[in-house]
């Protein structure tokens, strides 16, 4: 017997919900609340409301530090990986479709590729990306995101849930390989497409550890290790610090909002795999 | 004839050539980033090599200093363990809270973002903010304890030997509910419901339903989940470098941060590949014992 | 491309999102361009209203955690005074009269640098007499 969806029985349930989501908030809230007060954020007791509230924080942020740069790097840095990552995973996906000797092998190859963890391999990539001559530079930064295996196999699930029959009939019509790709396949697989952008964009927009390594340079640091880096260089007793946070943490919540469906579900696919 | 067999051969041949072309490029970063580094890991483990002079044969000298000679390594990995050993905890609160999503709740997609919208932030984000929440003078936790009376004076989370790594601990558990949470409702939407309605008839009590349905057919998410937990202690390199840098004296060293300190500040990088080569066996270790308390092949399970 | 595919196309979350955006940055630069020749202008009264002329009105730019004095202008016969070119974002005023009497120390934050403002009025005491 199905219980109706607003009957009294729910009650208890969204009652514990109703206390996670409030303890799961409360993080975001108290950052919010210390970037917008206009007192000593460190004097004793600390309010619950912002004290003065005014947006000037976020000004002095802005002119403080060198966001625009910051925010530069950051972007061109992701924006490459997202169009690496599109033209790269497209064409290995295409790939995986086909039917060639040895294609059990590299799929067993990709799979396995998938277990080393990035923080595995740090010493050697570092030394890899010196030796190419890309250290400190926007590409050498971008370099590990240009392909990555989940997105791999998404396209190839998506190519190979397009009906034969098209792809045949574009062949007689005697169009060339790269041309059936972006003119049929991928017009059918735009969920494919945004689920890989928005990965390789969470994956690229947050990385901090690669950048750390990689970055030698004051002008060409990311996002996040502004963010590092004003923590070390400021102590301040205005809330300049968490608006920085906050001004960091928009474009990646707003991204996500938008575009969550096909996050959840890159990040699932792995999980319904195998 | 002969003409018909080599226009058939150059279109293998061109296929073929098309399927080289279309892969090269991920392979190529694959093995750059991925499978060389692997192997030159463990060569460089094995040799003394610094970036001025010529590599050395020295064989297991640097996994003898690492095994006997430094604290710092035993401290770094029984802290690694630690943090593993908390993930069952969050991957049962996940559950709770994923059983609780699933039913057919009134508002469970907005419960269902606001767990997970702490998972795609910046985790350097995330270490400040909950830095600031265990801050002695604004932070949240104090403020609570002192308010109620449980405490006097203001306790220093992040400076306590005792407290600090439960504290970053905490902090990646809010960062990765969300995950677990997103990972476990999947595994259960994909729970044939004729199960529980046939269950329903037989008259089986709701905690049998739960322990004997549902928790078998759940076995492939919750072993991804111990999989991710397992790397998330590599991945939390962020949280400890913001929150403590592994201090207080080595109390919050996970073994990535050892890594990076050994191989980027020290500048040992044959020390720190022996370390990785280290942690990286440690990952397969915990992975393999993971797959057999889940019953083998990944968790997945025979058709009954 | 016919009218509903192009109103379709701008509806969709991908688009309109990034578009709203952009249209929110371009409209608020061409503001700050219009409004950022660094005019800091208001005047100067004492408590019952009247204005104060003559008094000097001294401008404080911040210098990492504290102030130091960086302009002064002066009060015209209508208590206005006016300050020109300026090119920062924080600062503080002070009103001086030559006899003596000075109003409080005034926060001034602006939302971009070289902001034109008009500050609410210095208050200085009123003059014995």
């Amino acid at each position: 017997m199905r219980r109706a969806p607003g009957s009294p029985r729910h009650w208890p349930r969204h009652a514990i919900m109703i206390a996670v989501s409030f303890l799961m908030l409360i993080p975001f809230y108290w950052v919010i609340k210390t970037s917008l007060t206009g007192e000593n954020i460190y004097a004793w007791p600390p309010r619950i409301l912002p004290v003065d509230p005014h947006l000037f924080n976020y000004v002095d942020v802005w002119y403080l530090i060198p966001f625009g740069r910051y925010l530069l790097n950051s972007t061109i840095v992701t924006a490459m990986a997202i169009a690496g990552s599109l033209l790269f995973n497209v064409a290995a996906g295409y790939a995986l479709t086909k039917h060639f000797p040895g294609r059990r092998w590299i799929v067993v190859l990709l799979l396995s590729c998938m277990l080393i963890p990035f923080q595995a391999t740090i010493i050697p990539a570092y030394l890899i990306t010196s030796w190419l001559g890309v250290l400190d530079t926007w590409l050498g930064v971008a370099l590990p995101l240009l392909s990555t295996i989940i997105c791999i196999f998404i396209f190839k699930a998506s190519f190979e849930a397009v009906p034969p029959s098209l792809i045949d009939a574009a062949r007689v019509d005697g169009l060339s390989e790269w041309r059936i790709v972006t003119r049929i396949l991928l017009p059918l697989s735009k969920s494919a497409i945004a689920t890989n952008v928005i990965l390789t964009f969470i994956w690229s927009w947050n990385s901090f550890l690669w950048p750390l390594i990689t970055i030698r340079s004051p002008e060409m640091q990311t996002l996040p290790l502004g963010l590092a880096r004003f923590l070390s260089v400021m102590e301040d007793t205005t809330g300049a610090l968490f608006a920085f946070v906050v001004l960091v943490l928009i474009p990646g919540l707003a991204i996500f909002l938008m575009a969550q469906k096909e996050f959840i579900r890159g990040l699932t696919s792995g999980a319904t795999k195998g | 004839m002969t003409s018909k067999t080599t226009w058939f051969q150059r279109k293998r041949t061109r296929e073929l050539a098309l399927v080289v072309c279309f892969l090269l490029p991920s392979l190529a970063i694959f093995f750059l980033y991925r499978i060389l580094p692997l192997g030159w890991n463990a060569w460089l483990s094995v040799h003394a090599w610094s970036p001025l002079k010529a590599a050395q044969f020295i064989g297991l000298e640097h996994y003898e200093e690492m095994l006997l000679d430094d604290d710092v390594f035993w401290q770094a990995l029984a802290n690694t363990l630690i943090f593993i050993a908390c993930s069952p905890l969050a991957i049962a609160a996940a559950l709770g809270i994923a059983l609780l999503v699933n039913s057919d709740l009134r508002g469970a997609a907005v419960y269902r973002t606001i767990v997970f919208l702490s998972y795609p932030l910046m985790t350097v984000a995330v270490g400040i903010i909950w830095r600031w929440l265990y801050d002695e003078r604004g932070g949240f936790f104090n403020y609570v304890l002192r308010s109620t009376g449980v405490i006097d004076q203001p306790m220093k989370f992040l400076q306590s030997f005792d407290w600090a790594l439960p504290c970053v601990i905490l902090a990646d558990f809010w960062q990765v509910l969300g995950f677990y949470m997103i990972i476990l409702l999947t595994g259960l939407q994909s729970i044939p419901q004729h199960l529980y309605e046939a269950a329903r008839v037989d008259g089986v009590p709701a905690r049998a339903r739960f322990f004997r349905i549902t928790l078998p057919l759940l076995k492939p998410s919750i072993f991804l989940c111990i999989v991710v937990g397992i790397l998330n202690s590599f991945t939390s390199f962020d949280l400890v470098y913001v929150m403590t840098n592994g201090g207080p004296g080595h109390a919050t060293e996970l073994l990535i941060t050892y890594i990076y300190k050994a191989g980027f500040g020290q500048t040992r990088f044959d020390y720190a590949a022996a370390l990785t080569v280290v942690q990286f066996l440690l990952l397969v270790v915990l992975t393999v014992i993971a797959n057999k308390l889940s019953g083998g092949n990944a968790g997945s399970l025979e058709r009954q | 491309m016919s009218r509903a595919t192009i109103r379709r196309a701008l509806g969709h979350r991908f688009v309109a999102v990034p578009l709203a955006l952009i249209v929110v940055v371009v409209a608020w630069n061409v503001y700050i361009a219009f409004n950022d020749h660094g005019i800091i202008e208001g005047e100067v009264t004492d408590r019952t209203g009247a204005p104060v002329i003559g008094a000097t009105v001294v401008f404080f730019e911040r210098n990492f955690i504290y102030y130091e004095e960086k302009q002064r202008a002066v009060t015209d016969a209508k208590g206005h005074y006016r300050f020109s070119d300026m090119k920062t974002h924080i600062g503080q005023l002070e009103a001086r009269t030559d006899d003596g009497r000075k109003s409080a120390r005034r926060q001034l934050r602006l939302w971009f640098r070289s902001q034109d403002t008009e500050v609410a009025p210095l208050v200085v005491e009123t003059p014995r007499s």
